[in-house]
This record gives structure tokens, sequence and C-alpha cells, in this order.
């Protein structure tokens, strides 16, 4: 008896030992040399239209300030816009690149684009699934990571987690069922902004 | 009700002849007893089941009989390392892991031709009549051409018996299915003549009977055969085989919110004439002509206004002539060799002028046993086509018998499956999607007229820098054994590995206007098969066998484990949605193939009673069906369907000296369905049948 009681024992504080040393990790990212700050948005509410993302100041952008180029990424149903070209007065340009978010350590050099006519920069994320279960649905592509430079020049990784509000569990019967889906134009996705201007994502 | 009235029917008919209904079967049993157990889609010529150096399994009439089976789709779904895939183009075979399209379809060693999608629809072919069906598994497009890269599906009919012989036979069961066939023949010295006429019907199911539409809709289908032989003299035979199907089926179905109905038509024909001769002991010729045709017709209209959803129609012919050769040189070795040519064409809505190909070939094969143990068969093929590359098919396979009960054998071979008709020449816009696929040939032209028509935004490959397609192409290694050391067990194994590239493929050559793509055919992908298969009887005692086999099997396109390898593809964690790195353990495989498939198979014949039981489980293990999480591959537990068992049986009892049986038969007893995935078990099937023949 004893011995189980130290061993759920020592279970328990290293657990809460784990724990609480991960969670001071994630409240202060380590900001020596490099300025990179990583955020997880949840569920940006697209519900009723175009919503705007700066990524530089981790806020959404809103009002008079969606027509500046304070702004870099605005989702509108299932397309993602970048600041300039047709879509914005900014310089924001971007590329998908295969990978997965951690092993992507700095963005590319060149392949930047902006967005045109019926040819954003940003393409490929999502994959429609018509008639195939779940049907209707709009998945996350795996492995598509969009490396943005913005007007300011700086650059930042973006990974698209989810369509749906509270980021659901897609292989589940509950999603599949269209009445009990959860909403849609509910964005979450992660990313991880250099402020220094240099490429590295480190 | 009405299986009442035919089997009232039937009943009548049959207490008519019960005086001339002797010795019909019995007299079967013994003949078939004396004769050795011959094949002969191995080689193209009759050698011993034991020897034959290459995998070949050999279904008897009887043992169909028994089972209570009457459609191909029925016999080949029951055989281990055969899978009859679900599709909604038809049910096809899977062997060694090859799509349908890689399996030729033979009757009595002659091809049968319309393909959907490359799909062969098993169910149009009925066993009514055949003595038995032979499938030979790997390499044998050098006898047999393009198509039999995975294998050959041979249905050898029946030989009539001496005098007047006839049979009725009967099946109705559930969705209304029913299966009526008429037989009869004459034969005396020198000649013979018989014939059939099938009727296959059903009134369809549906899976969503909410829904008001059809899973399977009702269909009617008709098989009218005549086989005819004389001998001039001892050494010269004439022989003309004809064969006629028809099938009518309706459909409904619904295109956003109207319903559209109509009626496709589907017609086969077949005629071939063969001269046989002797010149003399050592020399036997065969000169055989046979042409083909496979015609469809459809007109889906909606039903509310009339107006014309789609109207298409298919016609394709096939023309062969060939003359083969056998000679013994010596007691232990034959040569055999033949050349022929052939003529197709194909004129459909879906193409823009009727097209044709022209092709010859040539093959050899020596069969040798330069011990007595030893059988080694080399040949080779060679054919020269109109449109794509030519093709030269060598083969080496080599059985040795370590004893005279086991025997082992090996065979390495070349395959290939020429681009059809569909690959060269397609020309197709879908109205409702508005994406557009060009067959190599068509892509120029098409996408010249695109331009000019406006529709195209951008060129992605140049049509005119486009590769000439080939012909896919495999390399098959087979090795195995087999075991009989009693009367009572006999034991198959075979290793299979098949390696095989240029796989045609479609991708896109342009975007168009409206976004959708362009599409055209490219040699791409090199996948490879392999796995083991085996399969046991054993008589346990007098009245029981138990049977079963197994196969193991893995099929990989080699292009994806290479980028696996290079850490490039991906996956999403179905709980946080977050990337991750697919790992070679992975990776599910092509889609459609279970890793796992067994069966299990009992059969107990009471001799006294002339009552026979049979049960067969079949298992087909889980198998990829999609790719839900975008990246191209099966790999995470919702892209795969759940394994599941089906369990046949069959109880039959004969009468009056085996003139009569009287048979019920049960497919999928345990009622398992999947209607979102598994469209082609419509639940469990109870049927009744009732079989009569005489001879005199």
């Amino acid at each position: 008896m004893n011995k189980f009681k130290t061993l759920s024992l020592a279970l328990c504080s290293a657990t809460i030992l784990l724990a609480s040393s991960c969670s001071k990790n994630n409240d202060t990212p380590i900001v020596e040399v490099s300025k990179l700050s990583t955020k997880t948005v949840a569920d940006l509410d697209g519900s009723t239209g175009a919503v705007y993302y700066s990524l530089s100041t981790g806020a959404q952008v809103t009002g008079a300030d969606t027509a500046t180029n304070k702004w870099d990424l605005k989702f509108k149903s299932t397309s993602i816009f970048v600041n300039s070209g047709t879509s914005g007065t900014g310089t924001t340009q971007a590329q998908v690149v295969s990978s997965t978010f951690e092993t992507l350590t700095a963005a590319p050099a060149d392949g930047y684009k902006a967005d045109a006519t019926g040819a954003n920069a940003i393409t490929g994320w999502y994959t429609y699934t018509a008639d195939t279960a779940p049907q209707h649905a709009i998945l996350t592509v795996p492995g598509k990571i969009l490396v943005v430079k913005t007007s300011a020049g700086n650059y930042a990784k973006v990974e698209i987690i989810s369509y749906y509000k509270g980021n659901p569990n897609t292989t589940t019967a509950d999603f599949a069922d269209l009445t009990k889906r959860p909403a849609s134009r509910f964005y979450t996705f992660r990313f991880a902004y250099q402020g220094d201007g240099t490429t590295s994502f480190k | 009700m009405q299986i009442k009235i035919i089997l009232c029917f039937l009943l009548q008919v049959s207490a008519v002849g019960i005086t001339a209904a002797q010795k019909a079967d019995s007299l079967k049993k013994d003949s078939a007893k004396q004769l050795k157990e011959v094949v002969v889609t191995g080689t193209r010529t009759q050698k011993s089941l034991q020897q034959v150096p290459i995998p070949i399994t050999r279904i008897t009439s009887e043992e169909i009989k028994k089972k209570g089976l009457i459609r191909l789709n029925e016999v080949l779904s029951e055989q281990t390392g055969m899978t009859i895939l679900d599709d909604p183009h038809g049910q096809g075979i899977q062997i060694q892991g090859f799509d349908p399209a890689y399996t030729l379809i033979l009757i009595d060693g002659l091809p049968l031709i319309g393909r959907t999608t490359g799909i062969f629809e098993l169910s149009r072919i009925t066993t009514n009549n055949i003595d038995r069906i032979e499938i030979v598994k790997g390499p044998t497009s050098s006898l047999y051409g393009s198509e039999a890269m995975a294998g050959v599906v041979n249905i050898i009919t029946a030989e009539p018996a001496k005098g007047l012989a006839g049979g009725l036979s009967a099946r109705y069961g559930t969705n209304k299915t029913a299966d009526l066939s008429l037989n009869s023949s004459y034969k005396t010295e020198k000649f013979y003549i018989s014939g059939f006429v099938n009727r296959y019907s059903s009134g369809g199911y549906s899976l969503e009977t909410a829904s008001g539409i059809p899973t399977v809709s009702p269909f009617e289908g008709y098989t009218l055969n005549g086989k005819t032989s004389y001998k001039i003299d001892n050494n010269t035979t004439l022989k003309l085989s004809v064969r006629y199907y028809t099938n009518d089926q309706d459909s409904r179905f619904l295109v956003d919110t109207r319903y559209a109905a109509g009626t496709g038509t589907e017609k086969d024909f077949n005629i071939a004439p063969v001269i046989t001769h002797r010149f003399s002991d050592k020399v036997f010729s065969t000169l055989q002509l046979y042409r083909s045709t496979y015609k469809t017709n459809s007109d889906v209209r909606y039903e509310d206004d009339n107006s014309v959803y789609d109207q298409t129609y298919f016609n394709q012919a096939f023309n062969r002539a060939e003359i083969q050769n056998d000679y013994a040189i010596q007691d232990n070795l034959k040569l055999t060799a033949g050349l022929g040519g052939q003529y197709e064409t194909v004129e459909a809505t879906r193409y823009t002028k009727l097209q044709s190909f022209t092709s010859g070939y040539g093959y050899f094969q020596a069969d040798w046993l330069p011990v007595k143990k030893l059988d080694i068969i080399a040949g080779g093929r060679y054919d020269a086509h109109s449109v794509y590359k030519s093709q030269f098919s060598p083969k080496l396979a080599v059985s040795y018998a370590l004893t005279d009960k086991f025997t082992l054998l090996g065979s390495v071979g070349k395959g290939y499956k020429a681009p059809d008709f569909r690959q060269l020449y397609l020309n197709f816009t879908n109205a409702e999607v508005g994406y557009s696929v060009f067959g190599y040939e068509e892509a120029n032209a098409g996408i010249q007229r695109l331009q000019q028509e406006g529709q195209i935004e951008s060129v992605l490959i140049d049509p005119s820098t486009l590769k000439r397609l080939n012909a896919e192409s495999s390399t098959a290694f087979n090795f195995g054994f087999r075991y009989k050391p009693t009367e009572k067990l006999y034991w198959t194994a075979n290793l299979f590995r098949n390696n095989i590239s240029n796989l045609i493929e479609t991708a896109p050559i342009a975007i168009k206007t409206n976004g959708q793509s362009v599409f055209s055919y490219f040699n791409l992908n090199k996948v490879f098969t392999q796995g083991v298969e085996t399969d046991l009887s054993y008589q346990l005692f007098k009245p029981l066998q138990i049977a079963g086999g197994i196969q193991y099997l893995e099929a990989y396109d080699q292009d994806v484990l290479d980028q696996i390898k290079a850490g490039k593809v991906f996956t999403k964690d179905p709980t946080t949605n977050l990337t991750k790195v697919i790992k070679r353990s992975d990776y599910g495989g092509l889609l459609s193939r279970s890793k796992y498939t067994y069966n299990v198979r009992l059969n107990y014949q009471d001799e006294k009673t002339g009552i026979n039981t049979s049960i067969r489980v079949i298992y087909r293990g889980r198998y990829g069906y999609k790719d839900t999480d975008g990246n191209g591959i099966v790999n995470r537990a919702d892209e795969y369907t759940k394994g599941y068992v089906l369990v046949n049986a069959s109880l039959s009892k004969m009468f009056l000296k085996d003139a009569i049986r009287l048979q019920f038969t049960a497919q999928n007893l345990l009622n398992y369905k999947d209607s979102q995935v598994i469209l082609n078990l419509p639940g469990r099937l109870i049927y009744a049948g009732l079989a009569y023949n005489f001879n005199k």
C-alpha cells in the first residue's frame, strides 16, 4: 500500500511540475535576441462578413483601419487575402510552403506574391468534401504553411487550423451530421511573427 | 406469390419429363472422376493442374451448383485472393491488388469487351451451361496480350453429353431477383449442337429507402447462346459459337432538386467460328475468327418537363483472326506458336468521330520437360499497334516436383495494358461542373478549340509537347507450391510481387476561365503490389469437407513512399487539427485494397439422402476508400471502411436419381450493410432454386 501511495504521490507531483513548467513557457515566450512571437487565435469570427487581422499586433483590425495597410490577412468565407494588389493598399505578400509549422525554421528568401484578380497569393489551404463524408465540409489541408511578408517587411508563418467554431474534430459522426456541425467561417490559426526583419523563425 | 407460381410451373414441367430424367447428373459425375484435372488457360494447351507452373484456380460447375451460385460475380467473390470491388460503374474483380481493368475475362479463350472506366460488370455472365472456370493469376500477358496483367478468368463452356439432353433451372428471391435458364443439346458421334436461353432480372434495391432513389435500379437481361461442332473427319473439326446478351436497366436519380429518369440498354454479341486440324501426331493447328460487339444506349430525361438530361451511346467492335500451331517435337518438348491480327473500333457520344485501332501480334511458347520432374515453359509475345508503342512480353515459368505430392512453382514475366480508347480519344466536357477531359490524341485539337472559344485562362502544359502515351507495364514474380499428400488434402500457396510502371493517370493541362481544369492522360505513377495467398482444403471425414484461404496484400504507390521518406507528406491530428508528418507505417496504400482477406468453406454432402449443405464465411479486412485530410493518400482511421464478414449458405437436395435439384441459397446471412460506402451489398438475400436435367 505504502509503495502505491509514494508512487502516486511522485507521479502527481511530477505532473504538476511538468504542467507548471509548460505553462510558464507558454506565458512568456523567450525573447532574447529574436523578436519572435507565437500565438494561437481561436474562432476569429468571419460569420457575418470579412474579418481583418494584423500579425504584427496580434489583433483583429476593424472599422476605418481596414482601408489602411494596418492589416495583413483578410478572411472572407474560404478566401484568404493579403493586403496588397487587388485586395488592399498595403504591400503584404505571401506564399504557401509545404511543411509542418514547427519544422519551418526560416522563411524562404523569395517566391512571394501580391494578390491579383483570380490569382490570390494564398490558395490551396482547404479542400471541399462535396459528397464524400463528412459531406459539404471545408477541411484544412495538412502541411500548408502560409508564409507572409508584411507591409513593414517582417516575416510570419501561419497555419490555418480550422474553419469551424470551436476547432472541432472533423472525423466524428457529429461533425458529419450537418444539423450538429458547428458554425463555419470561424477561423482558428496559429502564427509566429518575426519582428526583427530577419527570415528566422527560431 | 410470384415465386409460388414459378415453382408450380416448374414442377409441372419437370413432372412431364421424369421418365427421361434418369442418368443425367450421375453420368456426369462418373466421367468427371475418370478425367484428370486438366487446365488450358495457363499455357493455351492442355496441362495437368498439378504440373502447370503458374498459379491457377479451377472451379468446377458442380462446385458452383452446390453453392447455389449463378452469376460470375457471385462465384468469383468467394474465391481466395479475389475481391469484388464496389464501384458505381459495376462489379469488377481485384486480383493481386490490381484494379478490374487489368484482368481479362474470356469465354472459351476469347476476350469479352464492354468495360465502363475499365470495369467489366461480372454479373453480365451466367454460369449456366459451363464446365468450369479457370483463373490464372500473374503474368499471362505473354499469351493473351493487353489487359492480362493481373490475370485471366476463363469460362470454359460445357460440351454436351451424347444424345438428347436438356434442362431447366430457376432461382428466385429477395428484391424480386430471378434467374431462369432453359438448356438443350443434341450430340452424335460427329456432330453436336447446344444452346440455352437465360433471363436474369431484378427489382433492384435502395440502401436509402427514404430517398426514393434506387441504389441499383431494376433490370432485365437475356443471354442467348448457341454452339455447334462438326467433325469432318478424324483430324478436322469445325466449331461455331454465338452469344448474345441484352440488358435493360431503368434509372432514376436526383439532379439538384429535380428528378431524372430513363432507360439504359446494353447489347453484347460474340460470334466465333473455329477450324481445327491435326496434320500429324505432332502437329495440330487452330484457325480462329472472332467478332465481338458491345453497344450501350441511354436516354435520361427530367421527370417534370421531359427535357433531356443525358442522351448517350457507345458502340464498340472487336475483330480478330488468329492461327495457332501446336508442334510436339518430342514427348518432352512441345512448341506453341501463334499469329493474329485485330481491328477494333469505337464510336460514341464522347468521341469526336469513329476511332479505330489496328494491331498484329505473334506469340511463341516452348514447354520442355528435360527430366520428368521438371517442367520449363518459356515464351513471349510481340504486339505491334497502330497507335501506341509496340510491346514485347516475355515469360519464364518453372515447376519442379520434389515428390509426387509436392510441386514447387515459380514464374517471372512481363505484362502490359494498352492505353484504351478513352485514354486516347475521349473528348468530354462535364455539363454540370464544367471540367473537360481529352484523350492524348485529342488534347492538342481540344485545347486549340477551347482557346478559340475563349474558354482557356492559362495553359499549364503545352499539348504539343505531350509525350506519346505508352502502355502500362508490369514485371511480375510468383513463387509457390502445390501439395497433395492424399486425395483428401490439397494445399497451395503463392508469393507474388508486381512492379507496375507507367500507370496512366489524369493530370490537368490547362485552367479554364470558369476555374475548372482541362485534364489529359499521362504515364505517371509507379506502384507495386505484393503479398501471399494460401488455400487449403481437407476432406475431414467422408461427407464433410473443410477449406479455407487467406490473402495478405500490400499495394503502394512508389512515389508516395519516396515523398514520405523525404518527410513531405502531412496529415492533421484529428483532435487538434495541427499538421503532423506522416511515417511509413501510417501509409495505408492504394484505395480499395484490403490488407487481409480470408474465407472458410464447409461442405457437407450426404450421399444417402442427396442433401448437400454448404456454408462459406468471407472476410474482407478494412480498406481505404477516401482521403479526408487533403494529402491525397489513405492514412487516417476515418479514411478506412470497417472490415466485414459475409456468410453465404446453401442447402440442396437431389431427387429422382439426381435429375432434380431443389435448393435454398442465402447470401450475406448476417445482413451486413454500409449504406454510405459499400453500394453493392443490398443486405441479406434469400433464394429458392430448382433445376431439372434430362439426357436420353
